[in-house]
């Protein structure tokens, strides 16, 4: 009889599977520590989802949004240090538009001064038009793209103050509220924006020729402009769409907030998301993508930070600890071990077949 | 080449231009600060520049640093150069600058130290020193929350505080917190049962007050060390179907506007002041020292007050003030 064969060795081999056992690990702990840390109810107040595992897929939104573009810029072989700065700029931006009328620190209100389409639309064509320019700079320009988003990093945080001229922004208008603090239906509403994004990116990368454009550039620029691919091409739409997403990351985070904080807004944001596309599996070198892989080491760079908090890890131990659970889990993900795990699977195959 | 030569001595005439003060007979006073980091620190330089170009025969020289050592150090090697006549400093860090305050020293600049004091300094000369007491202001705001638990009889009743720190090693949390814990002793009734870093963001003090609310049952008092925290944790609470300010008490650090709006809106409870204002100081350190006053070495510290919902709680080194009788003369 011949069924499919469930081939261990290969999943072992997997550096996704790793991520999610990775996960599932860290969760167990919390769950022998505290088993209310899995418990969720229905918040009776306002209808919302209600628990700690809401609060790390919710908290994760921003990092898995600007991870799905990372994931493609480090397919390509590349790195994007701007998407930090860019969140900045974006939630700059969004409270500049609605707060226009602000003479110096009066009291916000639920009212926009610009319509709410603009404060929208504006923002993301900025962050865009900022995602091209690094492009640019890496397609046309030939610079390494180290260098080339880390001019926007530096200056973007600056641009981002000079738009709320240094002064932090705040307002009450509603519909901007549900944005980072609304729902639909029980679902958080930044849940419902991250998976929307996950799923259009999918099917972007996976039902069009996109995502082999992309790979095959990243392997070899010279060899798929030769093949027909304009590398060129697929470079600017990818680091624009970063930086589409980084400005959707951005209005969350200042929704969540009702408030742009340009100094701290988006700080480090570039970091994580390198982190997690590295977790979930994409090789710095380009290459190959995982964006289900990405979607996973952003939940735990999340989880991380949850447990942090929920368990009350002393605030001088924080960093230390995060470090410490990211290393095991880039040890896990290392090339002997996984090679030790699929060689050991294997050898069980062999025994039993034999 | 012509051009090019052109270009450059234009382009270093608008160097020298931008640094060069107006009237070489001025007092030229000069500033090297942080750079832009909070509404805090935007009053903070506004008070202190505005008072400087304010008075007459006075000439602002100013350095924003943006956050970066490196840059304040240059601009203090600047200053030296340009042989100005006073030195304001506040440094990012606390540790590094024995060297070139040995040289602003050598160069027998005056030296005023404002806010951030830097680690060394009994081993420099200043004329004057004045800055934020963070540990008077975290002893205050548990004694707030303390004595206004026993104006509303709950003196007695046991209570569960949770502390939501700043940047760790910043010296405004060290300083808080050690006021804060030791406070806490003051107020057996008061428990402590969570302690976290909120990073001084909005956006850390919700996220952390989110996970607190699941893992710790029955918190009563919040003490969030800065203002902008306390405001993310109440956007928290009530995601968590809680009253801010009624089922949990809340006291933030700094006074800025933003507070008091959520104090007269009922949705917190006590602010501590931590005032930028610091050019009155400024403006009669110098004019004592012109007047050839010698100072005290001591660090002072500003009269701070502490806003609440309706003022009157006692303690002991100064009584709160009711938030809304003072709205709407704060400017930050």
């Amino acid at each position: 009889m011949k069924t499919k064969k469930f081939n261990w060795s290969q999943i072992t081999r997997s550096k996704i599977t790793w991520a999610i056992v990775a996960e599932i690990l860290i969760l167990l702990v919390c769950f022998i520590i505290r088993p209310d840390f899995f418990s969720i109810s229905i918040q009776p107040s306002t209808g919302v989802l209600y628990g700690s595992l809401i609060d790390i897929v919710n908290r994760s939104a921003e990092i898995t949004i600007i991870a799905m573009g990372m994931t493609l810029v480090i397919a390509l072989g590349g790195t994007d240090l701007s998407v930090g700065a860019l969140v900045a700029v974006s939630g700059a931006m969004a409270l500049k538009l609605m707060r226009w009328d602000v003479l110096e620190y009066n009291t916000p209100g639920d009212y926009t001064v610009y319509p709410f389409f603009l404060v929208l639309l504006l923002p993301l064509v900025t962050c865009t038009l900022m995602g091209l320019f690094n492009g640019l700079l890496i397609a046309k320009g030939g610079m390494q793209p180290f260098i080339a988003t880390l001019i926007l990093m530096v200056s973007g945080r600056g641009i981002a103050q000079i738009l709320t001229n240094g002064k932090q922004f705040t307002t009450m208008y509603s519909p901007f509220r549900m944005i980072g603090q609304g729902n639909l239906g029980p679902i958080p509403m930044p849940i419902v924006i991250m998976v929307v994004i996950c799923i259009l990116m999918g099917i972007f990368v996976r039902k069009t020729a996109f995502g082999t454009f992309v790979e095959s550039v990243g392997v070899n620029r010279s060899a798929s402009r030769l093949s027909g691919i304009s590398s060129d091409k697929v470079i600017l739409i990818v680091y624009a769409l970063t930086g589409l997403l980084a400005g959707i990351a951005g209005l969350i985070y200042s929704s969540r907030i009702m408030s742009n904080d340009s100094n701290n807004a988006g700080i480090n944001y570039e970091m994580d998301a390198i982190l997690a596309v590295v977790i979930g599996g994409t090789a710095m070198t380009g290459g190959k993508f995982s964006l289900v892989g990405t979607f996973v080491g952003s939940l735990i760079i999340r989880t991380i930070v949850t447990f942090v908090y929920y368990f009350g890890i002393v605030s001088e131990a924080t960093m230390a600890f995060k470090a410490l659970i990211i290393a095991v889990v880039i040890v896990l993900q290392s090339e002997p071990v996984r090679e030790y795990f699929a060689k050991r699977s294997e050898a069980r195959a062999a025994r039993k077949s034999a | 080449m012509m051009k090019k030569v052109l270009a450059g001595a234009l382009a270093a005439a608008m160097c020298i231009g931008m640094v060069t003060p107006a009237f070489a007979d001025d007092l030229q006073i000069a500033f090297s600060q942080i750079g832009q980091e909070s509404d805090w620190r935007t009053a903070n330089t506004d008070s202190i520049n505005g008072t400087i170009e304010a008075h007459e025969g006075w000439t602002l020289v100013y350095d924003d640093a943006q956050q970066k050592q490196e840059n304040q150090i240059k601009a203090l090697r600047n200053f030296i150069t340009q042989g100005v006549d006073y030195i304001l400093f506040t440094g990012v860090v606390s540790t590094g600058w024995e060297e070139v305050l040995a040289e602003v020293n050598e160069a027998e600049i005056p030296l005023i130290l404002i806010d951030r004091l830097p680690d060394c300094i009994d081993d420099i000369d200043y004329v004057a020193a004045f800055g934020g007491d963070f540990v008077e202001e975290g002893r205050r705001q548990v004694a707030w929350a303390g004595e206004y638990l026993k104006s509303v009889g709950r003196g007695d009743e046991e209570v569960n505080v949770v502390i939501m720190e700043g940047t760790t090693g910043a010296s405004a949390q060290t300083g808080r917190t050690e006021g804060n814990l030791a406070a806490l002793e003051e107020y057996p009734n008061m428990k402590l049962v969570g302690q976290q870093t909120g990073n001084f963001t909005r956006a850390e003090g919700q996220a952390v007050m989110e996970s607190w609310l699941k893992s710790i049952d029955d918190i009563d008092v919040l003490i969030a060390q800065n203002d902008d925290m306390a405001l993310g944790a109440i956007d928290a609470i009530k995601a968590a179907g809680k009253v801010p300010g009624e089922d949990i008490i809340i006291v933030g650090c700094d006074s800025v506007k933003a507070a008091f709006e959520a104090i007269v809106a009922g949705e917190m409870n006590a602010t501590i002041e931590c005032t930028p204002l610091y050019g009155p100081f400024v403006e009669k350190t110098i004019e004592a020292l012109e007047n050839g006053e010698e100072m005290n070495k001591e660090i002072v510290h500003p009269e701070e007050g502490v806003y609440d919902m309706d003022g009157g709680i006692d303690l002991g080194t100064v009584v709160s003030v009711a938030a809304k009788d003072v709205i709407d003369e704060r400017i930050y």
